[in-house]
């Protein structure tokens, strides 16, 4: 068994393992964190993607005990009891996910890309989804949502403590 | 070099079923408050289909979508629907759900018409309210109305309907009939660059208008059409099931069978063709499976259009492509030069 002790959205967590866990078993199945989803489980889809010291990984590809004395931040970690993150904000404004399996893992690439990138071009935002499959939305408003979120981030637009519900009715 | 070339694309699709019946029904209860609770068997898969039949709800009542519980898809006991399939929800449920609204408000006219000193057919539901047509002063709210139905009158304002869209059977003689109740129609133009020297295929544009009826929620159309054409190109140049000879899938996963990524998605442009059709619930009817008809197509006319081949088997892959050109260009040159073009 391998004994490991990580920080998982700001808690020190700790665990003991075999040694062939990986961290997206550990997160889902020894704390209970089923944001990061199982795709593919070989690294091709990206709905497991978790920020591990600020880097954008798949949960799957990478072992519990190399995640020892690191940094885990999941989908779960990102919205307080009040509010949304700002990108999970503009992702639900924009109707940016359909079915929302790929959503945790899009949103937290896009939440590595714009820690270091705050200001991305469209490219940029293509380049670091491009490792998150998406079936449903074609992508489009998944860009448009990183872009309103990275001006949100920005303070380029005012934020909305509680998210209003998306109407679309016309009179 | 890379050749551009454009490609247009027309479809037709019907909405709902053929032959089979494919109904659906619905149960609208308002309540003393003033909110509505919509049950509805058919099932969210993301596409906003909840959301679209809670505005159909809230228009028919007057009251906000926000105003609308949907409570769906419990099959103990929310009302039958027929599916979430051949893009038949908005249409065919929605007609359900209007109808049930309807059946609802006409207990609380009913009910509100002596409140008001008025006929109930002087009435009409709008910003929450039970007011009379042309002297919107005159009103009640409309919870005090469901209040009053229900404890005073013993009329609880609950509405169920169902609905199936009326089609006629083909005859057998003459193959006349009415298959479906309702089409949509869409037109897509693609801009690809293909590069003659590999055959590769880059997808730079699609156009897309696309007829829906009333776009009853045009971010979520556009989210559908946004979606069928990641979908349509994803078809038209990467996804192939490949079998050995045994019925085996040899490409079981997705490192091999190749669904576009972000990278892969052109500029999209959106055009709602916006109309009214009188069969549908406020003139809806449907978007979801059309959006990825005629993709493909136009895709594939728009490399006849850069390079001058037809590829008639998808996925148009590099390497079909590039075949497609090398024999082109070998029929050229082992052309005599006696006959005529």
């Amino acid at each position: 068994m391998t004994n490991l002790t990580l920080n998982v959205n700001g808690e020190i967590r700790s665990a003991s393992v075999p040694p062939e866990t990986t961290l997206l078993d550990l997160l889902r199945d020894y704390f209970s964190l089923t944001g990061a989803k199982r795709g593919c489980d070989v690294g091709d889809c990206g709905a497991c993607t978790v920020i591990v010291d600020g880097k954008p990984v798949n949960a799957c590809l990478m072992l519990a005990g190399q995640a020892h004395g690191r940094a885990v931040l999941t989908i779960e970690g990102l919205a307080t009891r009040e509010r949304l993150h700002p990108i999970q904000t503009a992702f639900e404004e924009r109707a940016a996910l359909q079915c929302g399996f790929c959503g945790p893992g899009v949103i937290l690439s896009a939440k590595a890309l714009l820690e270091r990138n705050p200001n991305p071009t469209v490219r940029d935002i293509r380049d670091a989804i491009s490792g998150n499959l998406c079936r449903c939305t074609g992508y489009t408003k998944m860009i448009e949502a990183i872009q309103e979120a990275a001006r949100a981030l920005r303070g380029e637009t005012r934020e909305r403590a509680v998210p209003v519900p998306v109407e679309g009715a016309r009179p | 070099m890379k050749r551009r070339g454009r490609g247009i694309a027309c479809m037709w699709y019907p909405i709902g079923f053929t032959v089979a019946a494919n109904p659906s029904a619905a149960t609208v209860k308002v309540n003393e408050d003033g909110t509505a609770t919509l049950l509805t068997g058919t099932v969210e898969t993301g596409q906003g289909s909840l959301t679209v039949l809670g505005q159909i709800a809230a228009e028919a009542l007057g009251i906000a979508t926000e105003d609308v519980h949907v409570v769906s898809a419990d099959t103990d006991t929310t009302p039958m629907d027929t599916g979430a399939i051949a893009s038949r929800t908005t249409y065919v449920t929605g007609n359900a759900v209007r109808l049930a609204a309807e059946n609802a408000c006409a207990i609380l006219f009913e009910v509100a018409a002596p409140m008001l000193g008025v006929r109930a057919d002087q009435l009409e539901a709008r910003d929450r309210k039970i007011q009379v047509k042309g002297f919107p002063q005159r009103h009640l709210p409309i919870g005090h109305v469901a209040h009053h139905a229900q404890v005073v009158k013993g009329q609880p304002p609950i509405g169920s309907a169902s609905w199936n869209p009326p089609t006629v059977a083909m005859d057998p003689e003459t193959g006349q009939g009415k298959p479906f109740n309702t089409y949509v129609y869409a037109t897509q133009i693609a801009e690809v660059d293909v590069d003659d020297e590999t055959g590769e295929v880059e997808v730079v544009r699609i156009a897309a208008a696309h007829d829906c009826g009333t776009a009853i929620n045009p971010m979520l159309v556009e989210g559908q059409i946004q979606g069928g054409i990641a979908m349509g190109i994803g078809f038209a140049l990467q996804e192939e099931i490949l079998f050995d000879a045994a019925g085996r899938q040899l490409n079981p996963n997705l490192t091999n069978y190749i669904v576009p990524t972000s990278l892969d998605m052109p500029e999209i442009e959106v055009d709602i063709v916006e109309n009214y059709d009188p069969t549908g619930p406020f003139g809806a009817k449907g978007v979801g499976e059309p959006t990825s008809v005629p993709t493909a197509a136009a895709i594939a006319n728009a490399i006849y259009d850069a390079v001058g081949v037809r590829v008639t088997a998808l996925p148009a892959t590099a390497e079909k492509v590039l075949a497609a050109i090398k024999e082109k260009r070998a029929r050229q040159q082992n052309k005599p030069q006696s006959l005529p073009l």
